[in-house]
């Protein structure tokens, strides 16, 4: 029996550190290989968090698909949205006016300076220094204020749309965002007072988790990440996207590449998004938030209204003559108010309609007649009403009306092809992959997520270091487990 | 090592700066508040529980079209018609995500999102919302001109974000 053979010696040990470790930012298991306090092996356990986003979102339409990305990076979901609300437009060829851009830039950065807050926050805690922490929150909550008020949501904005943004930014909150960017770089130094030189912080930072510019760059790292290295790589820079080819800002970057040098240059990342976001509400331009692309974005709402708000309901009726007996009314009635043989004319039961314009956009003979406030009138009336042309207004309001249940209903169709695009969101390169066969669903789709490459690293980082620097580490790579998993 | 480094270094200065700071921040104002007694003011167009919409008589403006449930990508919105009215909408608060598609996509501007966020339960029936919960949810949060306000501005989109309108939030100089 081995139990028996063991006599009083010192060996190595293994520890599971996580799922549920306070300090591996969520989900995240480390099975540790120690000896003493030396770590010798260290194996990351990823897919506590899987949701399955990436094959959710091939049964989603691509405009459905867009709240799962929130739930990746959910301390950062905006740059989520602006990564693959940019990729699904470069997938179906339009693009996103000038001020939309200027918008999705803006809250982008809001963004990064929220997340890297959060970081900072949960860092500087692990590490040791709880104070941090609190002054950190206090500007976070700042930004997720404002970012209630831009989208109605704190932390899963769904606020970029396919094309623009969901709403246009209202004075108040332009105003209120100028007032965060005076105000904030002078909370900075109020961080770096705390720590910057703070001797037990640098005990724990410098020289930890050194890693060096080629062998960063081997691991595929991206983001603050790669830069502590000195590796001057930002997407924002290399590929601009949205505003950024027209705003100003340089990319930080540290020379050691250790722990220290990824804080540093996180931390001149605050000042230069500060700096972009102002640049962006000074330039901000007038104009349209959504692109003009009928197809790919939702219709406008008021060009609806003389059919979705009438005076009284508006009956639908088929006109016998015209009707092919198809069937494909009936199937799309939620209501089966709509009978009838196959290849002969149909008939709508007007007891059990509910007026709601799903058969009208579905017969595609045109045999469906709207009648204008022709709820309630008799078989015969309606006939007659049927024949005479249509109000132009309502005539406009239909054809947007249809457009608009064939978009819901079926979601923007994507032309054939695959294509990559990368963003820079606050951890790093942020790709969306897609394969689309034309339909109104990705076939596949993929998603590079900075974390997941980023937790790869761990084990090459911690070897050698102390238990303790684990922690540092985990830290330094900023993980959300969100995103590593999907 | 300098004679500042050294002097640095004996007395702390970097740790008696930090705690200067903080006990500097000892006099100035709270920034948490106290939850249940304190609240902070919630943005209008917040996307907390849902409300189905009335119209100036008072009386449902959904007319059962299905579209909501055809968007909601986590599919939590359940339409039931009979005799030409709807009989039952009932949403599962549980599954549901707030991304706020539903109201997007209603023609019909008949579904909103409150500011109702505090609704927690012990039983799973109280999440189901039923026609009746959510009709009345209007009456409690968008009743009058709230309720205006917000197909106004959050019912996007609207053909003025195709274009360019008039009055357009624009930087207005330092202040
Ligand atoms: S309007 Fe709606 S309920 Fe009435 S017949 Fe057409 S699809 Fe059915
Ligand atoms: S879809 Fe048009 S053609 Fe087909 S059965 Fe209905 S009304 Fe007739
Ligand atoms: S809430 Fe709107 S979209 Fe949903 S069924 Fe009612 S009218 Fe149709
Ligand atoms: S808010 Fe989103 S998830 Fe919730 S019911 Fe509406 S569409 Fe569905």
């Amino acid at each position: 029996m081995e139990q028996l053979e063991r006599v009083l010696e010192t060996r190595e040990l293994n520890v599971s550190m996580g799922p549920q470790h306070p300090a591996t930012h969520g989900v995240l298991r480390l099975v540790l290989d120690i000896d003493g306090e030396t770590v010798v092996k260290v194996t990351p356990y990823v897919g506590y968090l899987h949701r399955g986003i990436e094959k959710l979102g091939e049964s989603l339409s691509y405009f459905q698909a867009l709240p799962l990305t929130d739930r990746m990076d959910y301390v950062s979901s905006m740059t989520n949205n602006i990564g693959y609300v940019n990729a699904v437009e470069r997938l179906f060829g339009i693009e996103a006016p000038e001020r939309a851009r200027f918008i999705r830039t803006m809250v982008g950065e809001m963004a990064r300076i929220a997340n890297h807050l959060l970081w900072l926050a949960t860092h500087a805690l692990d590490i040791g220094a709880m104070t941090v922490f609190l002054y950190c929150f206090r500007e976070r909550e700042w930004i997720l204020e404002l970012f209630e008020k831009i989208c109605g949501a704190r932390l899963t904005v769904t606020y970029p749309r396919i094309g623009g943004v969901r709403n246009d930014v209202s004075q108040e909150f332009l105003d209120s965002l100028y007032k965060f960017t005076e105000e904030f770089p002078t909370r900075i130094p109020e961080y770096e007072t705390l720590i910057d030189k703070n001797r037990i912080w640098l005990k724990r930072t410098v020289g930890i988790g050194v890693i060096s510019a080629e062998e960063a760059v081997n691991w595929g790292l991206t983001g603050p990440t790669l830069r502590g290295s000195g590796v001057p790589y930002d997407v924002r820079k290399y590929m601009p996207y949205d505003a950024y080819d027209k705003v100003e800002f340089d990319v930080p970057i540290g020379t050691e590449g250790d722990t220290y040098d990824r804080y540093r240059c996180r931390m001149m990342e605050f000042r230069q998004s500060n700096n972009i976001i102002r640049q962006c509400i000074e330039k901000l331009p007038p104009g349209p938030v959504m692109a003009d692309a009928p197809k790919f974005t939702l219709q406008p709402k008021d060009k609806m209204f003389p059919i979705t708000h009438p005076t009284k309901k508006h009956a639908f009726y088929i006109d016998e003559k015209v009707c092919k007996g198809c069937g494909m009314c009936a199937r799309a009635c939620p209501a089966k108010a709509i009978f009838g043989e196959k290849k002969k004319p149909h008939k709508i039961n007007q007891e059990l309609c509910l007026s709601c314009a799903n058969c009208y956009v579905t017969c595609k003979f045109k045999a469906l007649k709207i009648v204008p406030g022709g709820k309630g009138l008799s078989e015969e009336k309606l006939r007659e009403l049927a024949a005479a042309p249509l109000p132009e207004e309502i005539k406009n309001a239909a054809g947007h009306l249809v457009e608009h249940f064939t978009f819901v209903k079926r979601g923007p169709r994507a032309p054939e092809g695959e294509l990559y695009v990368a963003t820079e969101v606050p951890k790093g390169e942020l790709g969306f992959y897609f394969v689309s066969d034309g339909s109104g669903k990705p076939y596949r789709m993929r998603i590079r997520a900075p974390s997941f490459i980023h937790a790869g690293v761990l084990p090459r980082l911690c070897v050698g270091h102390l238990v303790a620097d684990v922690i540092a580490n985990i830290g330094t790579i900023d993980l959300v487990l969100g995103e590593c998993d999907r | 090592m300098t004679a500042k480094e050294l002097v640095n270094k004996i007395f702390f200065v970097e740790i008696l700066k930090a705690m200067a700071l903080t006990l500097s921040r000892m006099f100035s104002h709270a920034v948490t508040i106290q939850y249940p007694t304190e609240r902070r003011p919630i943005a209008p167009g917040f996307r907390g529980q849902h409300a189905l919409a009335k119209n100036p008589e008072g009386k449902a403006k959904c007319v059962g079209c299905g579209l909501c449930a055809a968007i909601c990508p986590s599919q939590c919105i359940q339409i039931f018609r009979e005799k030409g009215k709807v009989a039952r909408y009932e949403v599962e608060v549980l599954r549901c995500i707030f991304c706020g598609f539903c109201v997007e996509a209603c023609p019909y501007g008949a579904i909103v999102l409150t500011e109702n966020f505090e609704y927690s339960n012990y039983s799973k029936e109280a999440l189901y919302m039923t026609r009746e919960n959510l009709l009345s949810n209007w009456d409690k949060y968008m009743a009058g001109k709230k309720g205006e306000d917000y197909f106004k501005k959050f019912w996007r989109p609207m053909s003025e974000d195709f274009g360019t309108p008039q009055s357009q939030a624009v930087f207005r100089g330092r202040r």
